[in-house]
């Protein structure tokens, strides 16, 4: 098995969710795109776990999963928190505090 | 019946870790609390039980001075730096802990809101704010993050380094969204905050996963044995480092990673604005202590360029700015970016002397910051606390103790001799230049030249000023608010001039474990 | 030659110096071992700093008697400090250097920065100064303040004053020097801005804040590097060590510490600040501007003669800059028409002619010193009888229109005259003694800056004469509505003692207590031969000031003065009403980018004391104001931001790894 191709996709992956933050105004959708570059780090852990032969690559995932709920729970809480009070998820629209 | 093999129960060593465990066992009861107990005994539990757990928590972290080794498989180091780190933190969660109690500097409740789900200016909220609600989960949440620093700055793996990390900052997320007044700001600081810090926390895990493929393990000891026998894969390992870096840049407020920390300082509730300038900068400084000497410390001269630049943006910018600031809390945002600054120094010479006067200088710091935050929260105008430094306009005249303890701690930000601010960063400058650093130390010098000025500005605006109109309207806080200041202050002061025996201290845990 | 045998007979010659080369001495004794008063030392600057704290703290309570304890502690003081000088002229020379460990502050392993004091001969006669014109100007301020009804703050920040100053001759290492550094400057701020309803005052106190900052940086930084070099700021240590450090750290050190004492002493090219400071009260002006602080940038140079011995590039540089300033100085004062600005154009002058001393080496620093002491004693009784002048004319500063005024203001005039005996050279007042002393080194070390100080003292008696003239002698010139009177006892008496001070000095320092003999074994002497014959030359330096005092009384009291500044004049003069464009070199160099950056500090709304940082800010600021602007408030950019930082990062290891 060649994992570099492996490695490219995750590298690829880990990109595109930073891009995603940088672009999307939709709170929730940046917010996934930050899930996706968790997931990035999840497939290049499981594929050095592979490369080199130990199981704590593949344990980390799990981990990883475990702390990526928690975060869905406190986000999405703060987003909707957000949402009610103005009826918008952009992320543009909080910018009170500047400067 | 043939005997069974006897399994091999892995060896916990239950009192390294009991500060730990008690910390978090204690947030974990206090959700219990928050679910069982009747609403009017709750707050007096959960905060009788914050307390105990601290206290009993820093006198485990004292009959555990002296442990030198690792636990947990090798996952945490109970060692020198951890242990007088966690005891830095767990007495800054004391202070910080007294200022969320107060209830009598603003007339309808703490400093947090009555509930923070209900809607800014709904009903509900008036309602509930009128019968006088208190937020609890304030108490688990404030437990939580404090286990999670302990944890943080103690992990000897990338991965535990990354669940303590998330232990710490989730419930900050959380906590900074819930202030009483202003809940616009403090709404826009929760999310700010939590999409950045999630965003920082995606490129430390990448980074964790670059270093595996590296190194083939997580654990600072396998990392370490495989930067010195360097193979051919070092690209993968500077990768790392970068991004491992990046989150760590970002949790310190590091330039150009800083821009949530004023928003944020900003908008959260006063008390938590304090944890996080005091209590996260040493957790997170610990860590990063540990990261780049344990696990790189044998690569420092790769690394080290990206420091220097860091360094150099940080506390340039961080004076710069924080002179232009006509708010309080963003001041000392800008301020706490400086310092930032210029524990990078310490962190990137990797000398056992730069590790202690880092410490050193992590606790000053966090204490006088805990009683500057405390003071600032006494300054209020009829919506609440009034951060804009017009409101301290002749404070010097109308209020001279409170104006003297606050230009007491500015003036130990500021490293004026004779107080403690300024033996941390004498010996953080000395043992940097000493490791080789001398032109950093220079330009820090200056930087520190012009953050004085900042400082000073307030000092002056405060004795030198005439008030606006009837001069600055100062709440007078009760006993717990006042024992965080005169603490903070009796600190600031005595370690000012007696320094040597917290030195000492400093001294004798300048050793990380392996 | 009967002439010269003539002169020789009459007028004194001596000048105090040792009559051999002696050696600095820098073996200490501690406090216990000397015994007696010594041990009490730290009452010196503690008494008054209780005064400063009582009378802070206890606030309007203390308004009826506070300016009593504020005078009565800084008499404490000075009669301790008479106690030590006499218990210190028993002990035999080699153990006159006491030390007293206050408290430990040693930290960080090595490093030695104990709480210690030093009294040696350098720092008693310091401490006498400035306990003793400080007493007198406290008296002094009884009277002159005596409608102000924030008097008690004044007298709250002059015993702070006191305090930090004695704090700053009496500490033994450099770091505690710093603190008194620090210590001076914030009392000086607090007295230039004491009247801060006047614009003119705040600005000044501003402005000689910033400049000081400058001088300030350069302190701490010489600190540290000496930290580095020698890792001690001890004196004793730091001194024993410097023949072994290179000559290049030396002169940086050294350069840096001048550059600490320029700032403080208001030398070239820091020197803007000191006539705009003259916006204090004059009490202030008279202790802090002309007696004591400003001369603290000598005292530094002089005590840290172990380091500047061995660097001939920095001891050059403080000879270069004595030079410049001591012209400029006297220069400015002769074309500035108000009282306190000429005096201050001439303090400068003076100071410049201590650092000429100080920059001559071990030849100059005992003339150094004692120029210092006895302008500390003829400047101050001249701003005190200028204070006077002005307390009896509604506050009038301008000389123009004065005149005339020896029959209203008889005292003062006396002790305006025996202070322009003092200062203005003339045989066997102080400065016969002290600046020619300074002069006959000169002329044995470094023959141009030796011509120079001889032509400066010229102008030196110019400008004093023309300054006694215009304001007590001619033709009356004030307002109808001014009646000019003489001020209470309480103001004069402090100027009479002052007066002996201005006229015997002299005398009593060269033959009753040598002071060079005194100074000495701290500073270190070199026989220095002039290159005139020492007869003729005193005879010259004589005629020289005789010349500048023809020439003043010619030209300001036998013809009449205009009382309005007439502009048909020598573009010199233009130059010397304008302090030789000091400011506009200023402005243009801190204030038009200062003025460029309010653009971004909106929120300033010009309040006076804000502005502290405007001037400062200047080209920071204006980086600040503009790096405010990266804070967009949206999450995004943030993010933007963070990213371009990781592959800054990226970029910046891939790049170190290139090379």
């Amino acid at each position: 098995m060649d994992p570099s191709a492996y490695i490219i996709l995750s590298a690829i992956l880990f990109t595109i969710g930073a891009i995603g933050v940088l672009l999307r105004r939709n709170a929730i959708v940046v917010f996934m795109s930050v899930e996706m570059m968790l997931n990035a780090a999840n497939l290049a852990f499981v594929t050095f776990a592979r490369m080199h032969g130990n199981l704590e690559g593949q344990v980390i995932a799990f981990f990883v999963m475990i702390v990526a709920a928690a975060e869905v729970v406190v986000g999405l809480a703060i987003i909707m928190t957000i949402f009610r009070t103005r009826r918008s998820v952009s992320i543009d629209d909080p910018s009170l505090m500047r400067n | 019946m043939t005997p069974s093999a006897p399994v091999a129960f892995p060896d916990i060593q239950w009192l390294q870790l009991a500060p730990i465990i008690v910390v978090l066992g204690a947030a974990a009861i206090e959700v219990l609390v928050e679910a069982f107990a009747p609403r009017t005994s709750r707050r007096s539990i959960q905060i009788g039980l914050t307390f105990a757990a601290l206290i009993v928590a820093f006198a485990i972290i004292v009959i555990n001075a002296g442990t030198f080794q690792l636990v947990v498989a090798g996952s945490a180091a109970v060692d020198g730096p951890a242990l007088f780190l966690q005891g830095a933190v767990v007495l800054t969660a004391l202070l910080v802990a007294l200022l969320m109690m107060e209830r009598k500097v603003d007339p309808s409740g703490d400093a947090f809101a009555a509930r923070a789900s209900a809607m800014p200016g709904s009903e509900d909220e008036r309602q509930f704010t009128a019968r006088g609600y208190l937020q609890t989960e304030i108490w688990p949440l404030f437990l939580f993050c404090t286990g999670g620093m302990m944890l943080f700055l103690s992990a000897n793996d990338l991965l535990l380094m990354f669940i303590g990390l998330e232990i710490m900052s989730l419930p900050l997320y959380l906590l900074a969204g819930m202030a009483r007044r202003r809940r616009l700001l403090s709404q826009e600081a929760a999310m700010k905050y939590f999409l950045l810090g999630a965003f920082s926390s995606a490129f430390f895990l990448y980074g964790a996963a670059l270093i595996y493929g590296f190194a083939g393990t997580v654990s600072f000891g396998g990392i370490a044995d495989a930067v010195v026998g360097q193979s051919q894969m070092s690209g993968l390992l500077l990768g790392g480092i970068v991004l491992l870096c990046v989150g760590m840049f970002f949790k310190v407020a590091a330039v150009p990673f800083h821009e949530w920390a004023p928003d944020v300082y900003q908008g959260s509730p006063t008390p938590v604005t304090a944890y996080m300038a005091a209590g996260v900068k040493v957790a997170a400084f610990g860590a990063f202590l540990r990261l780049m000497y344990v696990a790189f410390g044998g690569e420092a001269w790769e690394w080290r360029p990206a420091f220097w630049v860091v360094a150099i943006l940080t506390f340039f910018v961080g004076a710069m700015i924080g002179l232009a600031q006509s708010d309080i809390k963003r001041m000392l945002a800008y301020s706490s970016i400086a310092h930032a600054g210029f524990l990078l120094l310490g962190v990137m010479a990797v000398t056992p002397d730069s590790l202690s006067a880092s410490m050193f200088y992590l606790l000053t710091y966090a204490i006088a910051t805990v009683g500057a935050f405390g003071i600032v929260m006494l300054i209020r105008d009829d919506s609440g606390e009034t951060t804009s430094l017009d409101a301290w306009r002749g404070l010097g005249r109308t209020h001279p103790l409170l104006a003297t303890a606050f230009t007491i701690f500015l003036l130990s930000f500021a490293g004026i001799p004779l107080t403690a601010g300024f033996i941390g960063k004498f010996t953080l400058f000395a043992s940097s230049a000493a490791a080789g650093e001398g032109w950093l130390v220079l330009l820090a010098v200056i930087a520190s030249a012009i953050a004085a000025f900042f400082y000073l500005r307030v000092v002056v605006i405060m004795f030198f000023s005439d008030p606006v109109g009837s001069g600055p309207s100062v709440a007078t806080p009760s006993w717990a608010t006042q024992t965080t200041i005169v603490v903070a202050l009796i600190v600031t002061v005595v370690l000012g001039l007696f320094p040597q025996a917290v030195l000492n201290i400093a001294d004798h845990a300048d050793v990380f474990v392996r | 030659m009967s002439i010269l045998t003539a002169a020789q007979a009459v007028l004194p010659m001596s000048d105090g110096a040792p009559a051999e080369n002696v050696e600095p001495i820098t073996a200490t004794i501690t406090a216990a071992q000397a015994g007696g008063a010594f041990p009490l030392m730290w009452l010196l600057f503690a008494l008054p700093a209780v005064g400063a704290a009582v009378l802070l703290i206890v606030g309007r309570r203390s308004d009826r008697w506070g300016y009593l304890l504020a005078c009565a502690l800084p008499i404490g003081s000075f009669i301790l400090a008479c106690i030590l000088l006499a218990q210190m002229m028993a002990l035999p020379e080699a153990d006159r250097q006491v030390t007293l460990e206050l408290w430990n502050w040693t930290f960080a392993g090595s490093f030695d920065a104990a709480f210690a004091l030093r009294l040696d001969p350098l720092s008693i006669s310091f401490v006498m100064l400035i306990t003793g014109v400080g007493s007198l100007i406290h008296i002094y301020s009884i009277g002159y303040m005596a409608e102000d009804p924030k008097r008690r703050l004044f007298f709250a920040y002059l015993n702070l004053f006191v305090a930090a100053m004695l704090l700053l001759v009496l500490a033994d290492n450099y770091l505690l020097v710093y603190v008194g550094w620090e210590g001076v400057g914030l009392a000086s701020y607090l007295l230039v801005g004491f009247w801060q309803y006047k614009d003119s005052a705040a600005v000044a106190a501003k402005k000689a804040f910033v400049m000081n900052r400058v001088g300030d940086v350069g302190l701490s930084l010489a600190i540290m590097l000496m930290f580095l070099t020698f890792g001690t700021v001890t004196f004793s240590d730091v001194f024993e060590a410097a023949p072994e450090a290179s000559e290049t750290t030396l002169t940086i050190i050294g350069l840096l510490l001048l550059l600490a004492a320029v700032g403080k002493s208001a030398q070239f090219p820091l020197q803007a600040w000191l006539l705009d400071a003259m916006e204090g009260p004059t009490p202030v002006s008279a202790l802090i501007h002309a007696a004591t602080m400003v001369t603290a940038g000598v005292y530094l140079v002089v005590r840290s003669n172990a380091i500047f011995d061995l660097s001939t590039t920095a001891i050059s540089v403080v000879l270069a800059i004595g030079v410049i300033t001591m012209t400029m100085g006297a220069w400015i004062a002769c074309a500035q028409d108000e009282i306190k600005k000429s005096l201050a154009g001439s303090t400068m002058s003076q100071i410049g002619y201590m650092f000429l001393g100080a920059g001559l080496g071990p030849a100059g620093y005992v003339f150094a010193i004692f120029h210092l002491l006895m302008h500390g004693m003829f400047k101050a009784d001249l701003f005190l009888s200028a204070g006077s002048v002005m307390h009896g004319n509604d506050d009038q500063k301008n000389m123009r229109l004065y005149g005339g005024l020896r029959v209203a203001m008889k005292v003062t005039m006396v002790a305006f005259f025996c202070g322009f005996l003092g200062i203005s050279g003339l045989p066997p007042f102080d400065s016969w003694f002290s600046k020619d002393g300074i002069i006959d080194a000169a002329l044995g070390v470094n023959v141009f800056a030796g011509l120079v100080a001889l032509g400066v003292a010229g102008m030196t008696a110019f400008y004093m004469t023309r300054m006694l003239a215009m304001t007590f002698f001619g033709s009356p010139r004030w307002a109808e509505d001014q009646h000019p009177h003489e001020s209470p006892p309480v103001m004069t008496v402090p100027m009479l003692i002052l007066s002996i001070g201005a006229l015997f000095g002299g005398l009593f320092f060269v033959y009753v207590a040598p002071i060079g003999e005194w100074l000495a074994p701290v500073t270190g002497y070199e026989e220095s031969t002039p290159v005139i014959p020492e007869i003729p030359l005193k005879l010259t330096s004589l005629a020289i000031a005789i010349i500048g005092i023809a020439l003043g009384w010619r030209k300001y009291a036998t013809k009449d003065v205009p009382r309005v500044a007439p502009t048909n004049v020598t573009i010199l003069t233009t130059a010397g009403r304008h302090e030789l464009y000091g400011n506009a070199f200023n402005e243009s160099l801190f204030m038009r980018p200062g003025q460029y950056l309010t653009r971004w500090l909106v929120w300033f709304d010009n309040r006076s004391l804000d502005g502290l940082v405007r001037g400062i800010a200047t080209g920071i600021g204006d980086l600040g104001g503009k790096l405010r602007l990266w804070e967009t408030g949206y999450a995004r950019s943030y993010a933007l931001s963070m990213l371009g930082g990781a592959l800054l990062l990226g970029v910046v290891v891939a790049t170190a790894r290139w090379f």
